[in-house]
């Protein structure tokens, strides 16, 4: 959650503008020079077994390769698998890049994909267990083929594999890191960049990996991290020069890093959604109606030009314009009623909680008194970030600024959230129509089929307002004009191997 | 001496016992769970069990507190809840940067407050006076971290004259880490030059006005030798008392320059740990501190009998 609360404070969100801004794409690459990136939080580790943060992910990509990679518009590609057979819901068939190896030297190959999957779904500290579950084990077949037997259909896979629990390392060199490979990762990944050092609070380097089985790739000698928490202090570094490339600044510096000349800012729509919880196992809001009027009255377009400078789009549901499962006509709530709002319910009071960031602060401030307009009452509790996390987490609340970040499929930004029990349903919400939608298209192979399921769902769920929605963000990237060959992807990694410096 | 020395060393012990059933109980009663922290998006009811368990917080409070004491007399820290590095180890990488910084500032301090104080002590009410008093004011009551941003927003962003942030051990380039070390200095050192200017004008005011100065001059010493040798040495021993006092406290002071200034030193760990919370680290930190703390006034005594052949410890 705190990645996305990062995102909130920072970013705005949401857009239409599609890529923009442009991006100097001289001529032929160069090689060589490296590049300084900030990154919005410290890391707490190098592995993926047990990372939790988006901000580890960030690093990951261009350490780690993935069974599978996206291409900007979601779609999945070839990543350390060359083609897929999933034709059998129960029997995925992947055939994998041959004489790829790992920064220690080792190959990858199919016992080291059954390796990899049988650490990720059994070490104790592994936090990639559930999205593995699906897996009951895998097959080598031969040396560049795997079979993926699966104990249920998961059309969700393939997506989970461009993620952490698709990233292979070497296995020689997780043993011989020991307790301390998630600080040092030394030659455990067969990504563009090799891990050299990590300097908690200070930087971490990465080096060219000279034998990367792209050829030509990367173009930059290495990369340097640096840890920058306050949005203020990125922007300064990127004037000073101290960093080249940044991903999270605050949505009133975007207007002023766009006009200068010295500077490239790009954003596309991204994956996540923003808004409130409502607890609708508690009074006041285990009344439908009192629920509904909060969501009549909140005006999403103010709050998208007030608090996030128009950066991003309004959203109505947990599905973003990024998502193969849109749904555009998707509009309840679209403007504000205070008139309906006060019909369905008012001259109730509720609290609200949210953590002492400058723009959450904000933003709070602006919705009490666009609820005050349908005589409902809103006040503000501000808490920091831990206690005010655990007290969402065990629905000790009334309503809860919580963000997501989402997730490449859309099961990601649903199941969890909406199914009974779900393990992000900090709502408490419950519809068995809508249980079953969620379980239906977790396990249907049909995407068509899938977004219907997710259509109908999504309509209940903004109806119910378990969830006030209110704006969907934006992926972004600034830097330098001395970096070339940027692409934006949606679901916010900066991805380096193509990028080179002029 | 030496009996006094360890008489106090012996004392510590009970505070030390005191502080970590103090920090135990502050860090482990604030609320949130490190587990929700360390899963993020990835929890579930059997993941942050897993971690509750791993971590030991599935047992009582006071058996959580007795391992932790085991530990810590056995001289281990333990491992931290986040990264899994050894507290020792976490601490110690960073404790360089921490000294470093809190030595400058100390130093700037000095140079600051010493002569600035003296000359306002003997020069009463003069321009130099009001000018010094002036400082006092702004320095005390301005917070370091808002000197810090004008340092930055000025000096760095603006002017370009030092970098935004950052450290450069000076083993690895002795110009770069000076360079670094400006700024945060500055911000870290003015509160305290403010506050000592104060204390060396008051208590040379008072010193000079003895009449062992008077007798001094008497005998025809130089105005010079008067304020410098006479005066000073013996108007330092408030100033010592609070100079010990800074010593011990370089690394609270630091914790929030550090955080201004992206200085990866033992005061953003703390500010991290505790964010995280990162139970085993910051009661790592917090100890040390009280340490430095209990050290620093025990070096302030000995100073004492230097300063002042009188005072003796037997």
């Amino acid at each position: 959650m705190r990645r996305i609360a990062v995102v909130v404070a920072g970013l705005a969100l949401v857009a239409a503008c599609g890529p923009s801004g442009s991006s100097s794409q001289s001529t032929t690459p160069k090689a060589g020079g490296t590049a300084t990136i900030a990154l919005e939080s410290e890391l707490r580790t190098l592995d993926p077994l047990d990372s939790s943060l988006l901000v580890e992910r960030e690093v990951f990509y261009n350490i780690y390769d993935s069974l599978f990679t996206i291409d900007p518009s979601l779609k999945i590609q070839p990543g350390l698998v060359k083609s897929w057979d999933v034709t059998d819901p129960l029997n995925n068939k992947f055939t994998l890049q041959s004489g790829v190896k790992y920064q220690d030297g080792t190959s990858f190959n199919a016992q080291s994909v059954k390796d990899n999957i049988q650490r990720y779904k059994t070490a104790a500290n592994s936090r990639r267990k559930s999205d593995l579950k699906s897996i009951a084990s895998v097959e080598v077949v031969d040396d560049t083929h795997v079979n993926f037997k699966l104990s249920t259909p998961d059309a969700t896979l393939l997506a989970t594999l461009v993620d952490r629990a698709g990233m292979m390392l070497s296995m020689a060199a997780v043993q011989k890191g020991g307790q301390d490979f998630s600080l040092a990762p030394t030659g455990g990944g067969s990504g563009p960049f090799q891990f050299v050092e990590w300097k908690r609070n200070d930087h971490m380097t990465l080096k060219k990996n000279a034998t990367y089985w792209k050829a030509g790739l990367p173009y930059l000698d290495g990369l340097t991290y640096r840890a920058i928490p306050d949005v203020n202090a990125i922007v300064a570094a990127l004037k000073t020069g101290d960093i080249d490339i940044a991903r999270t600044i605050g949505a009133k510096d975007v207007a002023t890093l766009k006009a200068d000349s010295g500077f490239i800012y790009k954003d596309i729509p991204a994956l996540g959604f923003n808004g409130f919880e409502l607890n609708t196992a508690a009074a006041p809001f285990n009344d439908p109606a009192k629920r509904k009027a909060v969501a009549l009255a909140i005006d999403r377009y103010q709050i998208l030009k007030t608090i996030n400078f128009n950066i991003g789009v309004v959203g109505y549901g947990p599905i973003p314009p990024s998502s193969w499962a849109f749904d555009p006509t998707e509009k309840i709530y679209d403007k504000a009623d205070p008139a309906a709002a006060k019909a369905s319910a008012t001259g109730f009071t509720f609290t609200y909680k949210t953590t002492s960031d400058p723009v959450n602060q904000q933003q709070a401030a602006l919705m009490q008194s666009q609820l005050a307009a349908a005589g409902i009452t809103m006040q503000i509790q501000t808490e920091e970030f831990a206690a005010y996390q655990q007290e969402c987490q065990q629905h000790k609340f009334q309503a809860c600024g919580v963000n997501w970040s989402g997730r490449i499929d859309p099961d990601g930004n649903m199941y969890a959230w909406w199914h009974t029990g779900g393990d992000f349903n900090d709502s408490s919400y419950s519809n068995s129509q809508v249980d079953a939608w969620l379980e239906d298209a977790r396990v249907n192979a049909d995407q068509s089929k899938r977004k219907l399921d997710y259509d109908n769902a999504q309509k209940q769920i903004a109806a119910d307002a378990p969830y006030v929605f209110t704006i969907f963000g934006v992926s972004a990237q600034i830097s330098n004009t001395k970096i070339h060959k940027f692409t934006l992807y949606p679901d916010l990694m900066i991805r380096m191997a193509e990028v080179w410096k002029g | 001496m030496t009996a006094y020395i360890v008489r106090r060393l012996a004392l510590m012990l009970p505070v030390a016992f005191l502080v970590t059933i103090g920090v135990f109980m502050l860090i482990h009663l604030t609320p949130g769970d490190p587990a929700l922290i360390l899963l993020g998006e990835d929890r579930s009811p059997q993941a942050i069990a897993a971690i509750h368990h791993r971590l030991g917080l599935d047992q009582p409070l006071y058996i959580q507190y007795l391992v932790w004491l085991g530990q810590i007399v056995h001289l281990d820290l333990g491992r931290s809840v986040t990264t899994h590095q050894p507290v020792t180890i976490a601490i110690g990488e960073r404790l360089p940067a921490t000294f470093e910084l809190g030595a400058v500032a100390l130093i700037w301090s000095l140079l600051v407050a010493i002569p600035l104080g003296t000359i306002a002590a003997v020069r009463r009410g003069s321009l130099a006076d009001r000018i010094a008093t002036g400082f006092t004011v702004g320095g005390v009551s301005i917070p370091n971290f808002f000197i810090g941003i004008v340092l930055i927003f000025v000096l760095s962003v603006t002017l370009r004259l030092f970098p935004f942030g950052g450290y450069v051990p000076f083993a690895q380039d002795p110009y770069q880490n000076l360079r670094h070390i400006v700024l945060p200095a500055i911000a870290l050192g003015t509160a305290g030059a403010a506050i000592n200017m104060r204390f060396t004008r008051s208590s040379m005011i008072e010193v000079l006005n003895l009449d062992f100065i008077r007798t001094a001059r008497a005998k025809g010493a130089s105005w010079q030798r008067v304020v410098f040798i006479h005066a000073l040495k013996n108007a330092l021993i408030p100033v010592v008392t609070i100079i010990g006092l800074q010593v011990g406290g370089i690394i609270e002071g630091a914790v929030v320059t550090e955080t201004v200034f992206t200085w990866p030193g033992v005061g953003r760990l703390a500010v991290e740990s505790i964010l995280n919370r990162d139970y085993t680290v910051v009661q790592g930190i917090v100890l040390l501190a009280a340490f430095s703390f209990m050290f620093a006034n025990l070096l302030v005594d000995l100073v004492y009998g230097w300063l002042d052949p009188r005072i003796s410890y037997a």
